[in-house]
């Protein structure tokens, strides 16, 4: 048993804090719907699993399919986020990870720290994105840099996992804070946006009369 | 909030009590991308970063955060939070009602997953609640509300219009059997208007007789709330809304009708399909159903023999948003195109994907956004010349109108019409001897 440290203390109760928070918020979120009462043409339920699953793939959404850069960058980012919380997690047990499995973590935090600065660049730059933004974007982007780039390090040397556990305790205070809350809101958004689709027969695939439903 | 102007405060009120958790789960989750941009065809028309689905959502997600989140109200500029203030709910007005249909195209194409439409759809309810309602919109709910039509057309106009029409369908056909009833109780079907239809194209009032006539089928008019029109679901104005759809549920339960059938128009449709159950709180005793459906089902069940060769031009379609996104009707009208017309080309791209007309929302209603309409109008305008059509279907009247303009504007040089109008040259009806 490894003795815990003062920085994976701090940040077992930022996670836990964090989450707690989430689940108030989920729970004060607003007005709850009340159950539909017109007839359904489609299926609730498939136009949710849509939503979660093919959804998110590139050739269903023109948005991906227009910007694939931005698209690829912005999975990417994902990935390496989801990979950095993974790994930050992990070091709550205070034990290494294998050597090989730390490489492809430093190199999946690597790419995603890339995509990150490409993608804030991208905001910095283009006049659209810009008049869109808010200071807060900004700075939520660096946070989840210095993030990632934390990470990088305690991959390749775990005297950097200290450091990586500070920032992550403050990443997971900040994120109910401000717009990295739509890590947890985005779930919850996709269920609503496919059980209004899925319920109107729009998703996942319209109904053609005189045949089966399909999709 | 003591020093609050009236509007600004009930826009307040209206932010704390009228936010249901789907809203708020969206304002939550956009993450201000942009990739919605070129998923509008506003957007497209102008180029305008303001009109970008995710900025004119930004106009109520800043109030929002102002007062919901504790960032918002420690430290607004960082993230972007505003006060309600007179500027900020004229801002907000201007980009729901002015700058934006609600047709949910953004909804589908979201990189995150959300529903911007929904969330410019509470931004029309906080401007609602502040009087910021446009006044061409607020004038049908006020006539509507006066006189049971969004055009205050009397029961005797109705019987009037319609006895004309009858005895103008005999005499074109050739059939005394063909009638237009109105008031009868008991029919099957109880087929429901947009006003306009009376007053400016009481043509496709004649071709839904004939496509019933030939089709055998037990329907009726109304004389009074046949108005299938809902400037509250517009307004987002909860009250209007509700009040409008009960009227036409209350007639058609007074009927005894099982099935209340909805005329060529998307937003009507929407609004007594998919939400009148929920304004009013319960299940319809009866099936509500688009006429575009009804036709498709004539055809599927071998009621309506038609000739395609009688209607020899090119002809495409226009999706109307609330019929095919919001409404899931996509398929139907194809196949009554289909099966009415000789040359059906389709616009690239179609069905979920199709652009708004550009008068969707209400819009049309709001003179003080006409320009902005028009230019809207144009990836549209792009769309159907390039189908080289030169009879383009819609099934709403709402589109129709806006489509009018926009072929006179672009000199598109093509004619606009209903479905039920194709269909009907397209009957080869029975021999009345």
């Amino acid at each position: 048993m490894v003795p815990p440290t003062l920085s994976s203390l701090v940040l077992a109760g930022a996670l836990l804090a964090s989450a707690l928070a989430f689940v108030v918020m989920r729970a004060r979120l607003g007005r709850p719907l009340p159950a539909p009462f017109a007839e359904p043409r489609g299926s609730a339920a498939a136009g949710e699993r849509w939503a979660l699953t093919a959804a998110f793939l590139p050739w269903n959404k023109e948005s991906a399919r227009h910007h694939l850069p931005s698209y690829a960058a912005g999975l990417l980012l994902h990935a390496a986020v989801a990979a950095m919380l993974v790994r930050l997690v992990w070091s709550l047990t205070g034990r290494p990870s294998p050597r090989p499995v730390e490489l492809a973590l430093a190199m999946l935090l690597a790419a995603g720290l890339a995509c990150g600065l490409a993608l804030f660049a991208k905001r910095a730059l283009d006049p659209a994105l810009r008049a869109l933004s808010v200071p807060e974007d900004y700075a939520a982007s660096l946070f989840v840099g210095a993030a990632l780039a934390a990470g990088l390090a305690a991959c390749l040397d775990a005297r950097a996992i200290p450091a990586f556990q500070w920032i992550g305790a403050a990443l997971a205070l900040y994120a109910p804070l401000g717009k990295l809350r739509h890590m947890v809101f985005l779930v919850t958004s996709r269920r609503f946006w496919g059980r209004y689709f899925g319920r109107r027969g729009v998703k996942p695939a319209p109904r053609i009369p005189g045949e089966a439903r399909h999709g | 909030m003591a020093d609050l102007p009236d509007g600004a405060r009930r826009a307040l009120a209206a932010l704390e009590d009228r936010l249901d958790e789907r809203t708020a789960a969206y304002l939550n989750a956009c993450v201000r991308c942009g990739l919605c941009a070129d998923s509008c065809h506003v957007f497209l028309a102008t180029g305008d970063p303001e009109t970008i689905p995710a900025r004119k959502a930004e106009r109520v997600a800043r109030l929002y955060r102002r007062y919901h989140t504790l960032l918002g109200r420690i430290v607004p500029r960082f993230v972007g939070a505003e006060e309600v203030s007179d500027e900020a709910l004229e801002a907000l007005a201007t980009a729901a009602f002015g700058r934006c249909t609600g047709c949910g195209r953004c909804a589908l194409h979201c990189s995150v997953g959300l529903d911007p439409a929904a969330i410019l759809r509470f931004a029309r309810l906080v401007a609602q609640a502040a009087g910021k309602v446009p006044k061409g919109i607020q004038a049908n709910i006020d006539l509507a509300r006066a006189t049971g039509n969004n055009m205050g057309i009397t029961r005797e106009d109705v019987i009037e219009t319609v006895s004309w029409l009858e005895e103008d369908l005999r005499d074109t056909t050739g059939d005394a059997s063909v009638q237009l009833p109105v008031d009868r109780a008991g029919a099957r079907v109880y087929y429901v208007l947009n006003p306009r239809e009376l007053k400016f194209f009481p043509l496709s009032i004649s071709a839904a007789g004939m496509i019933f006539h030939a089709a055998g089928e037990s329907w009726t008019l109304s004389s009074t709330d046949f108005d299938l029109t809902n400037y509250g679901m517009f307004a987002a104005d909860e009250a209007a809304a509700r009040e409008f759809a009960g009227r036409i549920v209350r007639r058609a339960e007074e009927l005894g009708v099982e099935e209340l059938v909805v005329a060529e128009c998307g937003h009507g449709y929407r609004a007594l399909r998919w939400e009148a159950p929920e304004w009013l709180g319960r299940r319809l005793p009866f099936r509500v159903t688009s006429f575009v459906e009804l036709m498709a089902r004539y055809l599927a069940d071998g009621r309506l023999p038609l000739d395609p060769s009688r209607n020899a031009e090119r002809v495409t379609l226009h999706d109307p948003c609330n019929l095919v996104r919001h409404g899931g009707v996509i398929e139907e009208q194809r196949i009554v195109l289909r099966a009415a017309v000789a040359d059906f080309v389709e616009m690239t791209p179609n069905r979920l994907d199709n652009y708004c007309c550009g008068g969707g929302g209400g819009l049309l209603a709001a003179s003080e956004h006409a320009a902005a309409r028009l230019e809207a109008g144009r990836p549209k305008a792009d769309q159907i010349r390039a189908t080289g059509a030169r009879i383009v279907a819609a099934p709403c009247h709402n589109c129709i109108d806006q489509l009018g303009e926009v072929n006179r504007h672009y000199k598109l040089g093509v004619e606009v019409r209903t479905i039920a109008e194709i269909v009907a040259d397209a009957l080869r009806l029975r021999d009345p001897g």
